[in-house]
């Protein structure tokens, strides 16, 4: 399977924050034939595991979370409309006039409302709509739409993943999928390469919440090393340079106080020797990613971070490319099938 | 004291880049410990052994001070910055930082700011007196981190330097070892790493000790200064016993403690109520299924500026008073 084909068969399923058990068993299923074992927790992380040589193998964890942002139904009005609360940081005026996806007892399509501008009060112009201003219109009776649908049901966007002609994807809920995407690039490329550690690529649920998911499969895992993989932003217009990664210019890695710099350091040079360009991204302090989380559990665990830059982050219109994806995987590939693990007498008595 | 905190403090050691410190510290105490080691995220940790069912005592301070990390850099080599830990633009402005590989550089705001109320940090910037991008990629990479200059000078019974927060802790802890000789109780001395960018290290450490109390040694900010805020915490007027802070209750067990160790020593001690701030206490409490926790707090003025001042007898009075704790039946 291209990229392409992996990123917008993952990018089509839904796992809106907190109800990652409607999507698990798809997300497995890209898992399956590439690990030793698959195996889903009880909160819904989805396991990778790839038994290492090594006769003492350490473990090496690469994490990449599949929950997205979404909705969830707060109550109802009459005339088949659904109110709404949000799952992670949505951003109202994305939402406006949107085709939606209601998970309750079936599917129920349904759009999200907008008044038109000649009926919007003086008091509803010129600033950001709340969330409980808005509502789907399901287009059901009031009888029929509480047999279908219940309050707490999860509510997805549905909105295409577009392969555009310059190599780029664009569409929903490519944070993270991308990452997702990586983790299934590495797993390809592990299939050939004797590893001394043992490696457990997880899939992650509600980092839009609280990166509880990152909790949790940390602490049960205890792995030796924690590789995170998730989106930065790309660049665009009007956004300052120092912000945001050009696509296509290398793999962004993160530096600051939270990331190990000697697995940092090392990682860098993984790029420099297999010649996969990388870039510095710098963070003084909470990444705002699952490795803030991880870096904690227990005894503590060493993190680096590999990022994807993404544009128009939080959107239906997320745009990542391709070949960064595949770069990250490459670089992670490469970094993670070596000897890496140190002690830390080993590290810091140097 | 002095000899020791000005080693102490004159060594580089921002949040995440504590290796200097840290075999410092390692070189001065391993001789007089028996057992020293650093865990995965690089927190140095010390045992002392007691007497058989004596209590675990973990003491912390944190090896870490704040920083200003380049960020990006620009066509001229000037370094665009950002604050590791809690970094005032207005106390940055003028002050002479330095990277680890001893590059020095003046911090700079934007000439076209009119209004300090417009100063922040991403208007400011590092001067290391190069030329162009290309030089001063070779001096400094994005990523770097620079410290505050700002010596170690003792006058009138006060020691004023940078980084006193809480290179005072890390020689309150290192005296303590020196002086305490057998003790009925274990003590673990952790000198944490990560406590400026959120109270990072602490946490897992004590994961790993699971110590039966803790008691973190750090600074706190004081009310008697001119027209300061009102806060009942002097210089010299002895160390505090955390109450609470913004992250941390004190456990009544340990507050109590210390207290009752303080009376009964004639050892002057004040009581420390903020709404603010944090010290290690406030993850080691809650880490691995709850510690009781404190903390002695070191009254310091001008927190977070490369001249923060705290007076020499209130950090005497607390090795007294942590000697006199760890020895609490």
């Amino acid at each position: 399977m291209d990229t392409g084909t992996l990123v917008k068969q993952l990018c089509e399923i839904n796992a809106p924050t907190g109800y990652e058990n409607l999507s698990a068993e798809k997300i497995k299923s890209f898992f399956n034939p590439l690990c030793d074992e698959v195996y889903i927790d009880p909160f819904y992380n989805v396991i990778g595991y790839k038994k290492g040589t090594s006769p003492e193998p350490k473990k090496v964890v690469i994490t990449a979370h599949y929950d997205q942002i979404g909705m969830i139904v707060t109550g109802y009005e009459k005339g088949g409309f659904l109110r709404i609360s949000h799952l992670g940081g949505i951003d109202t005026k994305a939402l406006l006039a949107r085709e939606v996806v209601v998970h309750g007892r079936e599917e129920v399509y349904g759009v999200i409302g907008a008044k038109p501008p000649h009926l919007l009060k003086e008091n509803e112009t010129g600033r950001n709509v709340k969330i409980t201003e808005l509502f789907i219109d399901t287009g059901f009776s009031d009888d029929t739409l509480k047999e279908k649908v219940e309050i707490g049901d999860p509510v997805s966007i549905a909105a295409p993943v577009v392969e555009m002609k310059n190599g780029c994807v664009a569409g929903k809920s490519l944070d993270n999928r991308a990452g997702v995407a990586a983790l299934v690039l590495i797993l390809e490329q592990l299939q050939n390469v004797k590893h001394p550690n043992d490696i457990y690529v997880v899939a992650t649920v509600q980092e839009e919440t609280e990166l509880f998911g990152a909790v949790t499969s940390s602490y049960s895992i205890e792995p030796d090393l924690a590789v995170v993989i998730d989106v930065c932003h790309g660049d665009m217009p009007d956004v300052d340079k120092s912000q945001c990664f050009p696509l296509n210019r290398g793999v962004p890695v993160a530096v600051g106080p939270a990331f190990h710099s000697e697995y940092t350091n090392a990682l860098f040079e993984t790029g420099k020797r297999e010649r996969i360009p990388t870039q510095r991204c710098i963070e003084p302090g909470d990444p705002g990613t699952e490795a803030w989380a991880i870096q904690v559990s227990r005894f503590g665990i060493p993190i680096v971070e590999v990022c994807i830059p993404l544009r128009y982050m939080h959107t239906t219109a997320e745009l990542v490319s391709l070949k960064d994806i595949e770069a990250a995987a490459t670089l992670v590939a490469r970094y993670v099938s070596g000897d890496i693990i140190k002690t830390p007498e080993d590290i810091f008595q140097a | 004291m002095i000899a020791l905190l000005k080693e102490l403090a004159g060594a580089y050691g921002p949040s995440g880049r504590e290796e200097e410190i840290r075999n410092l510290i390692e070189r001065k105490i391993s001789s007089k410990v028996d057992q020293v080691y650093t865990d995965a995220l690089g927190n140095l940790i010390a045992v002392k052994k007691g007497q058989e069912n004596g209590k675990r005592i973990m003491l912390a301070a944190h090896m870490d001070e704040i920083g200003l990390v380049a960020s990006y850099i620009d066509d001229n080599g000037f370094i665009r910055v950002s604050n590791i830990g809690g970094i005032n633009p207005y106390v940055a402005i003028g002050q002479r930082v330095q990277f680890q590989n001893g590059i020095t550089g003046a911090v700079c705001y934007e000439e076209s700011i009119t209004d300090f109320k417009d100063l922040k940090l991403d208007r400011m910037y590092i001067d290391i007196g190069t030329k162009n991008r290309e030089i001063a990629m070779e001096c400094v990479m994005p990523g770097d981190i620079a410290v505050f200059c700002g010596e170690t000078v003792e006058q009138n019974s006060r020691f004023i330097s940078k980084a006193l927060d809480d290179r005072i802790g890390c020689a309150i802890l290192i005296e303590l070892i020196e002086k305490m000789g057998d003790c009925p109780n274990e003590v673990i001395f952790v000198f944490t790493v990560q406590e400026e960018v959120g109270l990072r290290g602490a946490g897992p450490a004590a994961f790993g000790i699971k110590p039966d109390i803790a008691v973190a040694v750090d600074v706190t900010g004081t009310g008697d200064t001119p027209e300061c805020k009102p806060l009942a915490i002097e210089l010299g007027k002895g160390p505090a016993v955390m109450i609470k802070d913004n992250r941390t209750i004190s456990h009544p067990m340990v507050k109590n403690a210390l207290i009752e160790c303080a009376r009964k020593n004639n050892i002057p001690y004040q009581l420390e109520v903020m709404s603010v701030g944090g010290n290690d206490a406030g993850t080691i409490h809650t880490a691995a299924g709850g510690i009781p926790a404190g903390a002695v707090s070191i009254p310091c003025r001008y927190l977070h500026r490369p001249c923060e001042m705290v007076d020499k007898n209130d950090a005497v009075n607390a090795v007294k008073l942590l000697d006199a704790f760890i020895r609490m039946p």
